[in-house]
């Protein structure tokens, strides 16, 4: 449903920005669930499988997704800091 | 354990010092895990039962409940006030008997703070606020989560070994009762936060909409526009969305419905 060609200027388009977040994400000790939740009520496409795979190096996914993941990791930091 | 006696026959003698547990408690606790409201306050209720069956005149026990969190334990209930500072007297160390406990599986005694070598700075802050001896039990939560139930006397050898059976054999059977209200706690987490989905993503969804109608733009373009505002102006997503949807029609409020 995302094509890769719609990365723009604003999203991350280097292999390292597209793996940050799952870097991120194994640093933390959020529940899997709970992020996929999270994404999901952002307007995340992917399943929990798939998100799961992606944050274990074990999928690319496009680059829209990244950016939708990553702010969905800082959102419920947000959240649990405050 | 150590004191049964042999003899006069009888092959079906239970051991005196693991009193089987009463029936009462049994349906005690299954009251607690219907009853409570949430995790924090079963624990407290454990906490005040173990307190006391533990009690007796004279020598009265303050027992609490800490729970690992992120790998550090934290005080969540207590039987009372002192119990809570106990507790988080022990946790602002690095470690203490509350920890090893954890770590070997075992309830732990120091029937003496006195002649205890271990964890000085501790046992000497502890004895400082009256504890002189300590029981810490483990509740065994079969690895979904870590907790220990610590027990505070003011007396020297203020646990029997009959009293130590009788918490070990109590935490067992809270740990039982735990792991249920555990289990329903992140079912119901997992509903909730589902349900706060559902409602975001339809506002979302909603101005993605209004953005594409707008600019005449696709999905992932209306995506784009969307999350740099967010980020950008360091607003939730979702506020944005609402900020969106409020601008062209007024509406604040979208709310999504479904049968619970």
């Amino acid at each position: 449903m995302y094509s890769h060609g719609a990365d723009g200027p604003e999203q991350p388009d280097r292999a390292e920005d597209l793996r940050g977040p799952a870097e991120r994400f194994r640093r933390t000790d959020l529940p899997l669930a709970k992020l996929w939740t999270y994404y999901y009520g952002l307007g995340g496409g992917m399943d929990e499988m798939s998100l799961d795979a992606y944050l274990h190096e074990a999928l690319d996914v496009p680059a829209a997704q990244v950016t939708l993941i990553a702010m969905a990791m800082t959102e419920l930091m947000e959240g649990e800091s405050s | 354990m150590t004191n049964h006696e042999h003899g006069a026959g009888s092959f079906s003698a239970l051991p005196q010092a693991t009193p089987a547990p009463t029936p009462d408690l049994e349906t005690r606790l299954k009251e607690l895990v219907l009853d409570s409201k949430d995790v924090v306050s079963f624990l407290t209720d454990v906490a005040l039962i173990a307190s006391s069956r533990l009690s007796s005149p004279g020598n009265r026990i303050h027992s609490g409940v800490t729970v690992m969190r992120r790998k550090r334990p934290v005080a969540v209930a207590s039987s009372d006030r002192a119990a809570r500072a106990l507790d988080e007297l022990q946790n602002g160390f690095k470690d203490g008997p509350c920890l090893t406990a954890l770590r070997n599986g075992t309830a732990l005694l120091v029937p003496d703070l006195a002649e205890e070598r271990r964890w000085a700075h501790y046992i000497k802050a502890a004895q400082e606020n009256g504890v002189s001896s300590l029981l810490a039990v483990p509740l065994n939560l079969a690895g979904e989560a870590e907790a220990v139930l610590n027990l505070y006397s003011g007396c020297s050898n203020g646990f029997t070994d009959e009293d130590i059976s009788d918490a070990e054999a109590f935490a067992s059977q809270a740990a039982s009762s735990l792991r249920l209200v555990l289990r329903i706690a992140q079912l119901s987490e997992a509903r909730n936060d589902l349900a706060i989905a559902m409602q975001s993503r339809t506002v979302i969804d909603m101005a993605i909409g209004a953005i594409m109608a707008e600019n005449r733009c696709s999905r992932d373009t209306a995506f784009q526009i969307l999350t740099k505002a967010s980020n950008s102006r360091n607003i939730k997503l979702r506020d944005v969305a609402t900020a969106v949807i409020s601008s062209i029609s007024g509406e604040k409020q979208i709310d999504t419905y479904f049968d619970e």
